[in-house]
């Protein structure tokens, strides 16, 4: 347990939680205020995942990531752990929504970006950094959601964030991303940089 | 201070935002050629409205910098140094500046090569329009830097981004019916393209530039400012400014949407007889498009009083105008391909001569699909097939049925009939019957 306080605590997760449960404050207030429908617009919903992914990156990597891989601790299944229970928080926060006036939903739409996303950012931190990780996911999902394209497979691989629920290619890059991100971010780590840049 | 700025350009962010500015940009106007293959203004237009995207990603560039200190905990180390926080902030501002305003150029210098051959007008509103599209993007960089050293926590960036494009947005839903208040605060607002022809107004860039400089200057303030008296007082440019370019812009009975530049829609006329103009717009394809026009008019000289000169059809639908219809001139419809070049070349004889050369876009319900194909296809000296009309099997052969009995008319009487199809059309008359009965 005194482990499990140390670790959460050198990696910001009091913070990254705070963050995350603002922002889905923050959008679900600004939706029940500028709208009476009950189901929030898709837009909105998959801005929500994005900056609730982008709230946990913060806890990707550790102040001194050289210093705790001298630890000896089974790394691997950690991360792993921790990738999950992120994506856990994500899609717990959002999901909660759904008995409340503002649902930001469809359920299957929010999992899918949560793990997509997720995963994009875990590759992010494994090769750029967990500081930086969230640019990709950024200006990719803004992309898809100004610029939505829709009809054939590839339009649905590259804009896969806006998609129906129900779409096989998105779901399909989704889960690609999410898995890839996963093995990647367990096996290797975020990327190692030098301690004061890597200070968050 | 050009050292200082030199070396703030290498070290800080402002190389690396350059290139995913630049990147996306380029990615942006590429998916689309087609949107701004045109000319120059609409390369200016398009990419003012691609800020969608680049205007969120300067800001959250802005805000990535601003966390500089804080990540390489140097904030105090900073604040004991004997200088005025406002003067260490300059080279930042100098340095984000400098990167979104050339990464904002850099974009459009990518595009030009693709139009570079084709596209001949070049208004000094496209510069202007271009000058207020790299402003927005300094007054996004900078406002990022100010809130991103307010909030100094890796989350700011990305949920700035994120309110900065859900405010551009936002903006025109909340404006509704005032467009011309969108026009001032969204610098992607109304930059579509309804027609080649379109410009923007020299009163709504200099609203938006006054919006943007007071935006900007705003930002520095609050990145200068130490305590929350001056943080507060960064209202007042921000307030002042809005003030301004909200006098400055045309409203209300003043306001024109989408409005159309007569010089661009001037025509150009190619040397050599028989005259053969375009648009100022299109002039670069005047080389492309003369020949088929020469052609359009050697079939049409057949007719009685035949057309000599041919002009671009300057029809714009927003707003909806028109050229006059003159009997001695026939319109040519031209469109611009994703290369820049002429679009649909095969399309345009048979737009040209379908109901004898007449344009009768404006007329309600005079017009007659049988007869207007009839005719052209008759002067074009082949059977009516396929074409862009798409006419269904049996509206062809009704068509063919009109042509077939032109074909067994002697040529002059079949001349005069077409030629009758021709005057009607001119005068927005029923074409119904003209083909078949006789024509004096």
């Amino acid at each position: 347990m005194r482990w499990l306080t140390l670790y959460l605590r050198s990696r910001r997760v009091p913070i990254a939680l705070a963050a995350a449960a603002g922002c889905t404050a923050a959008m679900w207030s600004l939706w029940s205020v500028s709208s009476n429908a009950r189901e929030v617009g898709v837009p909105m919903v998959i801005l929500t995942v994005l900056l609730l992914v982008a709230s946990v990156t913060a806890t990707l990597a550790g102040p001194d990531e050289a210093l705790d891989r001298t630890a000896a601790l089974p790394w691997p299944p950690l991360r792993a752990a921790h990738l999950l229970a992120a994506l856990a928080v994500v899609v717990v926060l959002l999901l909660a929504t759904l008995i409340t006036g503002a649902r930001f939903g469809p359920a299957w739409l929010v999992i899918r970006d949560a793990v997509g996303l997720l995963g994009l950012t875990a590759l992010g931190a494994v090769t750029i950094g967990a500081s930086r990780s969230w640019f990709l996911p950024l200006g990719w999902t803004l992309a898809s959601v100004v610029f939505t394209l829709s009809g054939t497979t590839t339009s649905a691989i590259i804009t896969w964030q806006v998609q129906d629920p129900g779409n096989k290619p998105a779901a399909v890059t989704a889960a690609l991303l999410g898995v890839g991100g996963l093995i990647a971010y367990a096996a290797a780590g975020p990327a190692r940089r030098a301690p004061a840049e890597a200070a968050l | 201070m050009s050292r200082i700025l030199r070396i703030e350009l290498r070290r800080s962010a402002a190389i690396g935002a350059v290139l995913i500015l630049v990147l996306a940009g380029a990615v942006l106007l590429y998916a689309a050629p087609k949107r701004w293959a045109p000319g120059w203004m609409s390369l200016a237009m398009i990419q003012r409205e691609y800020l969608v995207l680049l205007w969120p990603l300067a800001l959250a560039a802005g805000a990535w910098q601003a966390r500089r200190e804080h990540r390489s905990n140097v904030a105090e180390l900073f604040a004991s140094t004997a200088r005025p926080r406002a003067q260490r902030m300059v080279p930042a501002l100098g340095a984000m500046g400098v990167a979104a305003a050339c990464a904002y150029l850099a974009v459009a210098a990518v595009a030009a090569p693709w139009i570079i051959d084709t596209a001949r007008y070049l208004p000094a509103t496209a510069f202007v329009v271009v000058a207020v599209g790299a402003l927005a993007m300094v007054a996004a960089a900078w406002l990022g830097l100010a809130v991103g050293r307010l909030l100094p926590s890796l989350i700011t960036a990305p949920a700035l981004a994120v309110a900065g494009i859900g405010l551009l947005m936002v903006i025109p839903a909340a404006t509704r019916s005032r467009e011309w208040l969108a026009l001032v605060f969204s610098p992607m607002y109304g930059m579509g393209q309804y027609t080649d022809y379109q410009t923007v107004y020299g009163r709504v860039s200099a609203a938006q530039a006054v919006w943007l400089v007071a935006l900007a200057a705003a930002a520095a303030v609050l990145l200068a400012s130490g305590d929350w008296r001056t943080r507060v007082a960064a209202l007042l440019p921000a307030v002042l400014g809005a003030g301004l370019a909200i006098m400055i812009i045309p409203r209300n009975d003043e306001f024109v949407s989408n409005p159309v530049d007569p010089v661009a829609q001037e025509q150009v006329c190619a040397d050599g007889s028989p005259r053969v103009c375009v648009s100022r717009v299109h002039s670069g394809l005047l080389p492309e498009a003369a020949p088929l026009a020469r052609q359009a008019l050697e079939m049409l000289a057949k007719l009685p009083n035949p057309p000599t000169t041919v002009h671009e059809d300057t029809t714009t639908f927003y707003p909806d105008t028109s050229p006059p219809r003159q009997a001695d001139v026939v319109l040519m419809s031209i469109s611009v391909d994703k290369d820049g070049h002429l679009a649909r070349k095969a399309e345009i004889l048979p737009r040209m001569l379908f109901n004898a050369g007449a344009d009768m876009s404006g007329c309600d319900d005079s017009w007659n699909l049988a007869v207007s194909r009839a005719a052209g296809y008759w002067l074009m000296g082949r059977e009516p097939g396929p074409d862009y009309f798409q006419a269904s099997p049996e509206e062809n052969a009704e068509a063919a049925k009109l042509w077939q009995g032109l074909r067994s008319l002697p040529e002059q009487e079949a001349a005069a009939r077409v030629g009758a199809v021709r005057r009607a059309a001119l005068a927005c008359e029923k074409l119904d019957g003209l083909l078949t009965a006789s024509a004096r």
